[in-house]
């Protein structure tokens, strides 16, 4: 029992991680203070999903989960590439709103509010992913993965523009750098491990619906990024396991249930104001957001 | 049919406007997104129905001791947050980041007091409403739009002839040369969010008595405030006024093409649309903040 509840929670921190680091991505190292990345979650889990219900195998499913994710963000970063601070902030959230209306709305495909139910358990090589080990195996697997992506990226000369970007995007532009391509690029990346993620979620409760992707759930993985510190990725890894245990002791105070969701809001908010007053770099970060 | 979308368009307008033109009034002198305006905004209908349904005070009275706890809220977040923040030259990013951090922390304040399911004042019993141009508008709705209307008026003579506004406005066009003639920026702040969150308050009430009340509805209405706000021109109230409208109508005629679920979405365009091809807004003040 015990047990079981510890995987749920490595299996939670996988898929957090995964968000969290991919946003790092765009907010912390690129600067682009990205409140849509909730839809890109979105997306990949409805695609995943959908595939996954018409029967086609996982690594389609999850390969789909991250590309279509990049097409929108790709499309996404064409009309904001004018954008910054608070306008490419409220103009990604007003994606991340009209993705989920159309998660609530289009009931043609994502079957609306009720949700999409009994999405099968993965299955790779004839491996059964249906048991919780086995599936956390996958997830941190993922999760490594990524990681290790999102460091590549990062250390490499392109990972550098970005940053040079973020701290003053005009004299990355007289150097001769492409700043808004390099932008799209970062937007793109960080949206297809978002979609990896959604895909992962998606498997792992075999039932998603609209209120899984309204913009309150990326308030923990925003609290992640400015809890790490931007652009440090190990700072990442510490906060997402700090956020993901955080409101944990709530379920154990015999709380009516009703009252858990806002407790953890609650939770995750006052952690964050602290953060922000007390400590604003974070744990490991290094950078200001512009 | 036609005439029904308008007045149900200028209704939801008049209190987008009411969002937008405390919001711009918030924006252009702080320079950064106060997200949690929206939530401020309900948490002012959702203390109205303290006040009025479950403490029984007269009507008037728990209006006014709405309007006041928003107002005090507004400033208490500038003194106890957002100053702090500004003292140790935070970006408008964090800033942002921190509104939003305060908007969730309402939002769960108002889940833990008011609990999750809908509210309805019932001060007005519905009625069956006045014929109007072909389209029914209910004395609720007519006193909306004129409440709107009084207090458009009175932010417009605040801004222009008060010595606050004044300051506010000098504030908001240069803060640096503000400050040489001896105007405080920072009590300006304050008083920009006083009076910026009392506004809200009476949009929370109006929206409180037409609508019913939900603990997460300040979202959308802080994206359709600041959308409405983008749309006219931010800075500019009348900008405010006539983007909200705008978009009000916007929303209401769309619905006519789209299943109504839509709504927002629709307004999400729009915002797009404007911070595409006219980021300065129909009444351009010049005033962009943030590049």
């Amino acid at each position: 029992m015990i047990s079981g509840y510890f995987v749920h929670l490595l299996i939670i921190i996988s898929i957090y991680l995964i968000l969290a680091l991919s946003l790092q991505l765009s907010v912390g190292f690129t600067g682009l203070l990205n409140l849509g990345h909730i839809a890109f979650y979105a997306i990949g889990a409805y695609a995943s999903a959908l595939l996954a219900k018409a029967g086609m195998p996982f690594w389609l499913c999850i390969l789909a989960a991250g590309l279509l994710p990049m097409v929108f963000a790709y499309v996404l970063s064409l009309a904001t590439s004018k954008l910054k601070g608070d306008y490419f902030a409220l103009a990604t959230l007003g994606f991340s709103f009209v993705i989920y209306s159309l998660a609530l709305n289009w009931t043609n495909v994502t079957n609306g509010p009720l949700g999409l139910p009994q999405i099968p358990k993965p299955q790779i090589l004839g491996i059964d992913f249906s048991s919780n080990i086995n599936f956390l195996f996958l997830a941190i697997t993922l999760a490594i993965v990524t990681y290790l992506v999102i460091n590549m990226i990062t250390i490499s000369p392109f990972g550098k523009t970005l940053e040079a970007i973020r701290d003053d995007e005009l004299a990355a532009k007289t150097l001769g750098k492409n700043t808004s391509m390099s932008k799209s690029v970062s937007l793109v990346i960080s949206s297809f491990f978002a979609g990896v993620a959604g895909s992962l979620f998606a498997y792992y409760l075999t039932y998603i619906d609209p209120s899984s992707f309204a913009f309150g759930n990326l308030i923990p993985i925003v609290v992640i990024t400015v809890v790490g510190g931007l652009a440090s990725l190990p700072g990442t890894i510490f906060a997402t396991i700090i956020i993901v245990l955080l409101p944990e002791p709530l379920r154990f105070l015999g709380l009516p249930s009703s009252l858990i969701g806002p407790g953890r809001q609650a939770l995750y908010a006052i952690f964050l104001l602290l953060i922000l007053l007390f400590k604003p770099k974070g744990f490991y970060g290094k950078v200001d957001l512009e | 049919m036609f005439s029904q979308l308008l007045i149900n368009g200028i209704i939801a307008g008049a209190i987008y406007a009411l969002i937008a033109s405390g919001f711009s009034l918030i924006y252009s002198t702080n320079r950064f997104v106060h997200f949690a305006h929206g939530t401020v905004s309900i948490f002012g209908g959702y203390l109205l129905y303290w006040f009025y349904s479950l403490l029984g005070l007269d009507f008037w009275l728990a209006a006014l001791f709405s309007v006041a706890s928003t107002a005090l809220i507004g400033y208490l977040l500038n003194k106890i947050v957002y100053s702090s923040l500004r003292k140790r030259k935070s970006s408008p990013s964090i800033l942002l980041i921190a509104s939003v951090g305060i908007m969730i922390l309402i939002e769960a304040l108002m889940l833990f007091l008011f609990g999750a399911d809908v509210k309805t004042i019932g001060l007005i019993p519905v009625s069956k409403g006045l014929m109007l141009f072909g389209a029914f508008i209910t004395p609720l709705q007519v006193a909306i739009v004129a409440t709107s209307a009084i207090l458009f008026i009175a932010l417009y003579l605040l801004m222009n002839k008060t010595k606050v506004g004044k300051a506010m406005r000098a504030v908001s066009d240069n803060k640096d040369v503000a400050e040489i003639v001896g105007i405080s920026a920072e009590k300006i702040y304050s008083w920009s969010f006083i009076f910026g969150s009392a506004i809200a308050g009476v949009a929370g009430i109006l929206i409180s008595l037409e609508q019913n009340l939900e603990p997460t509805m300040g979202t959308a209405l802080m994206v359709k405030g600041f959308a409405g706000a983008i749309i006219g021109g931010v800075g500019s109230v009348p900008g405010a006024i006539v983007g909200s409208l705008f978009l009000g109508l916007a929303e209401n005629f769309g619905i006519w093409y789209l299943p109504s679920g839509y709504k927002d979405a629709i307004a999400f365009l729009v915002l797009f649309i404007f911070l595409l091809f006219k980021p300065n807004g129909i009444f351009n003040s010049g005033k962009r903040v943030n590049g």
